[in-house]
């Protein structure tokens, strides 16, 4: 509702009926969307290659594996259990782990807030240190400055995370004994602030790397748009300090684009940065992705697969909010 | 332009100083944790410390579990205890049954129980017990247990009295008593009773409850499992205070974690990076015998793997002994029959052998009817040129094996076309659909010699994937299967071992040796395959 006031004030009361329109509209989209996603991913899944009777021991018995594909309901046309599924996930029961016989919904709710943390803490080391470089970037373009944070970007988006990831781990636990290589740390009663901190550095440097050079070269390239702009020359003309110029004036405007990269990057950690989480064993949704996808746990897989879309139908609609806060001249329309 | 240049570099610093506090931060915490540790030491060197070991994924505390793979048996054998266990020279040994004997027809097996043994909720354990897990869970075929396969012939468990049990068979199992020491764990009948066995989450999931040296004392799903010691085990009491496994899905993060100490042993498969561990200080990595062996299979329906000249000369023309020496770093021994060196008493190598010798596989197939006739580099017979689909799983170094090999066979003329799957899309091809004509593979199998799963004609359906029918190997296996003489028994598998080196139901590759890698501090860990040492982890101590 706070969009309300970012409309132009003589027709607050018909922006206020465009919003909720636009938000309806929104969200009728977001639920065909929905619908169609878990159609594709069911299928896919129970039709690929291999399934939850094949992840038992090799030597499992003929007899063995058919009573594992009974017990799930894997007898049944795919269908079938397609429709028995989408019925109870509208009832908001996605239902229970193959693997672990646990309902899925307490499975992501236990990794759900791991993975909200390291995209937390991740998201605002970037966005600080990346804006920074970004404008220092931008005005110090051809400069030394400009050329050493291009190369460290370049350097960050090259750099496989894994292979990074292993490095970090070789030098600050095995060569210093600094940090510890994987886990989440002592939670509950045995929290400690420094266990809980050290055990971040690691995978939040990584994905750092891997978000950082987009946020810095984005607001880089509108930076540079913004200040050849002819109200940045008109506010250095009538006399305004550089600082005020560049911190005021340009970059208000130069980080609405950056807004957009910054709703793409969310969505893309909360769902889970796969291979970061499993190299540092953090147990957040990407390494559950992984134990699904390995253990053909059909309904974790389809409730994974639900969150994820939810959260990124839900940050593009945040982003398009913001979007028309910060400039007033976009239309939710 | 000073002043802006300054404040670049000080963002840069605060940048690198911000990352060094928080590092040193880390170090506090670690060593405070180390320090806490030592303490527990303090007045007996021998008791407190903790092992930490790494498992892949969440295990299910229940033994039985169809969804019970390898990171549950290695918790489950600690929790839980079975009628028998491995003894240090692999021959059952006393575990919750302290002797056994059976009938002169083999068809009943009395077993007798300690009668000091509590569950870890301070229940009795009784001869009732055994029989429920038995009855109700394992020879319920509807269930489909884990490994229930190895009891098809018992036809019932019958309770005697509260510390005796009767075995009743439908035929004659000598391995029994080996069967009963592989992942056979005995559950609590005053839990289960009742209950769907799958579907109890509160005990296969939160709240396991056994007869082991430790207890469970927090499960964090995702991330460890920590058991504490049970100081009413009824054999010595762990000397550790604390079993940790921790929940690392990627094996490069279990050889980081040794390097760095915050892991103290397990089996590495991997064994790309044995030598940077080898090299490391404070590790060892050891080599042990396990009843395994690696094959390659051909698909015996198919009817040019019938004759066995075919399968002699694909052994002929594989260097094993050079794949032993790069892919296993020499942790492995070539292979002459399916019952490994691991299993003494009855191994043997007094057997058909197969040195590599390309010509002579040449020669081989050129009997057999197979020579290159136009010149295009591959054999072929009546106008059809030898290819291969070679069908493999992508796990550990079968794939790295299996393109050395199919470098091999492409040298004496076989087209081999490898086809490398994602490991369940293999089972259900190869395994379940038997839609083969090649695969890679390897068995483990019980401390036993009988291979009947793997190579009796019954078992076409089921373990035999080659489906490999021979009536004089199926007579021998019979023979070995129910006769428990051990000396009557080695005669039957030394002549089973001559045969199957002649004849090749398999073409057996190698035993490989686990390469067991381990802190030095981490003492009193029997010379053992790392899953048959956890029976005696109450054993195992930190020395400091």
């Amino acid at each position: 509702m706070c969009v309300k006031h970012t409309s132009i004030p003589n027709k607050k009361y018909s922006g206020g009926d465009e919003v909720l329109r636009f938000l309806l509209n929104r969200l009728g989209q977001s639920a065909i969307l929905l619908l169609i996603v878990t159609i594709i991913t069911f299928f896919l899944i129970n039709l690929a290659p291999g399934g939850p009777a094949s992840t038992m021991r090799m030597d499992a018995s003929p007899e063995e594996r058919q009573a594992m594909v009974e017990k799930l309901g894997l007898d049944q046309p795919i269908h079938i259990r397609y429709i028995d599924w989408i019925t109870n996930a509208l009832k908001g029961d996605l239902g229970v782990s193959f693997t672990s016989s646990e309902p899925v919904v307490q499975r992501i709710a236990e990794r759900l807030p791991y993975t909200i943390e390291l995209t937390v803490f991740t998201i605002i080391l970037s966005i600080t240190i990346g804006i920074l470089f970004g404008v220092i970037s931008a005005i110090k373009r051809g400069k030394a400055q400009d050329h050493v944070i291009n190369f460290f970007s370049v350097l960050g988006l090259s750099v496989p995370a894994f292979w990074l990831g292993l490095m970090l781990i070789l030098l600050f636990s095995i060569n210093l004994g600094w940090l510890p290589s994987s886990g989440v740390g002592a939670r509950g009663a045995d929290f400690n602030f420094w266990g809980w901190i050290s055990h971040l550095i690691m995978p939040v440097l990584i994905l750092t790397t891997t978000v950082l050079p987009n946020i810095v070269r984005f607001t880089r390239s509108s930076m540079l748009e913004v200040i050849s702009q002819n109200y940045i020359r008109t506010a250095r003309a009538k006399g305004a300090k550089e600082s005020i110029v560049l911190y005021v004036h340009a970059l208000r405007n130069a980080l609405i684009p950056v807004v957009t990269i910054i709703g793409v990057l969310i969505p893309r950690l909360l769902s889970g940065a796969v291979i970061t989480e499993a190299i540092f064993g953090w147990t957040g949704i990407g390494t559950l992705i992984l134990e699904a996808a390995r253990g053909r746990d059909y309904p974790l897989v389809m409730g994974v697969t639900v969150v994820i879309t939810v959260v990124v139908v839900l940050c593009n609609l945040i982003v398009d909010l913001i979007y028309s806060r910060i400039d007033p001249r976009v239309k939710n329309v | 332009m000073k002043t802006k240049k300054w404040r670049f570099m000080s963002v840069i610093l605060v940048f690198f100083l911000l990352l060094a506090g928080c590092s040193y931060g880390g170090d506090s915490s670690n060593s405070s944790g180390d320090q806490s540790e030592g303490e527990g030491t303090g007045s007996d060197p021998k008791k407190g410390g903790k092992v930490s070991i790494p498992i892949v994924a969440d295990p299910t505390f229940n033994p039985w579990h169809p969804n019970a793979y390898a990171e549950s048996n290695v918790v489950n054998r600690v929790l839980f205890s079975g009628l028998t266990q491995p003894g240090k020279d692999l021959a059952p040994s006393p575990d919750l049954a302290t002797k056994w004997e059976t009938s002169d027809d083999e068809l009943e097996w009395t077993f007798y129980l300690r009668d000091d043994v509590l569950w870890h909720d301070g229940e009795k354990f009784t001869a009732e017990d055994v029989a429920y897990t038995f009855n109700e869970i394992v020879l319920n075929a509807e269930l489909g247990a884990n490994n229930s396969s190895y009891f098809q012939k018992v036809k019932e468990v019958q309770v005697v009295n509260d510390y005796e049990v009767k075995f009743i068979m439908e035929s004659p199992v000598a391995a029994l008593p080996a069967y009963l020491s592989f992942n056979t764990e005995i559950v609590p009948k005053h839990i289960f009773e009742g209950q769907d066995p799958w579907e109890l989450t509160s005990f296969n999931k939160v709240n396991p409850v056994g007869t082991g040296a430790y207890k469970l004392k927090s499960y964090t799903s995702g991330q460890s499992v920590i058991l504490e010691r049970n100081d009413d085990f009824y054999g010595d009491v762990g000397l550790l205070d604390e079993i940790e496994y921790k929940v690392l899905p990627d094996v490069n993060t279990h050889v980081a974690q040794i390097l760095s100490g915050e892991l103290s042993i397990f089996a590495l498969d991997d064994l790309a990076s044995i030598e940077r561990i080898e090299q490391a200080d404070g590790v060892s990595v050891f080599g042990r015998e396990t009843p395994r062996f690696f094959w390659i299979i051909v698909n015996h329906e198919e009817e040019k793997y019938q004759d066995k000249r075919v399968k002699q000369a694909i052994l002929h023309a594989i260097d094993r002994q050079n794949i032993i020496d790069t892919v296993l770093k020499g942790y492995g021994t070539i292979a002459d029959a399916g019952i490994a060196p691991a299993l003494e008493e009855y191994y043997t190598d007094d057997v058909a052998r197969y040195d590599y010798d390309p010509e002579k596989a040449k020669e081989l197939l050129a009997e057999a009817g197979w020579t290159d006739t136009d010149g295009d580099g591959i054999v072929d017979k009546d106008g059809e040129p030898f290819s291969i689909d070679f069908k493999i799983g992508i796990q550990g170094d079968l794939e790295a094996v299996s393109q050395m090999v199919q470098q091999y066979l492409v040298k004496v003329g076989l087209d081999v076309k490898l086809n490398a799957m994602e490991w369940n899309a293999m089972i259900q091809d190869v395994v379940v659909n038997r839609n083969y004509e090649m695969s890679l593979n390897w068995w483990r199998y019980p401390a036993d010699p009988d291979l009947s799963a793997y190579m009796h004609s019954a078992n076409v359906k089921g373990n035999n994937i080659p489906h490999y029918q021979n009536p004089e190997l199926d007579k021998l296996l019979d023979q070995g299967a129910q006769t428990s003489d051990v000396e009557e028994r080695k005669k039957i598998y030394i002549e089973a071992q001559k045969l199957m080196a002649e004849e090749l139901p398999y073409i057996f590759l190698w035993y490989p040796q686990e390469a067991q890698v381990r802190i030095d501090k981490l003492k009193g860990v029997p010379d053992l395959a790392f899953g048959d040492a956890l029976h005696y982890i109450h054993e195992w101590y930190i020395e400091e």
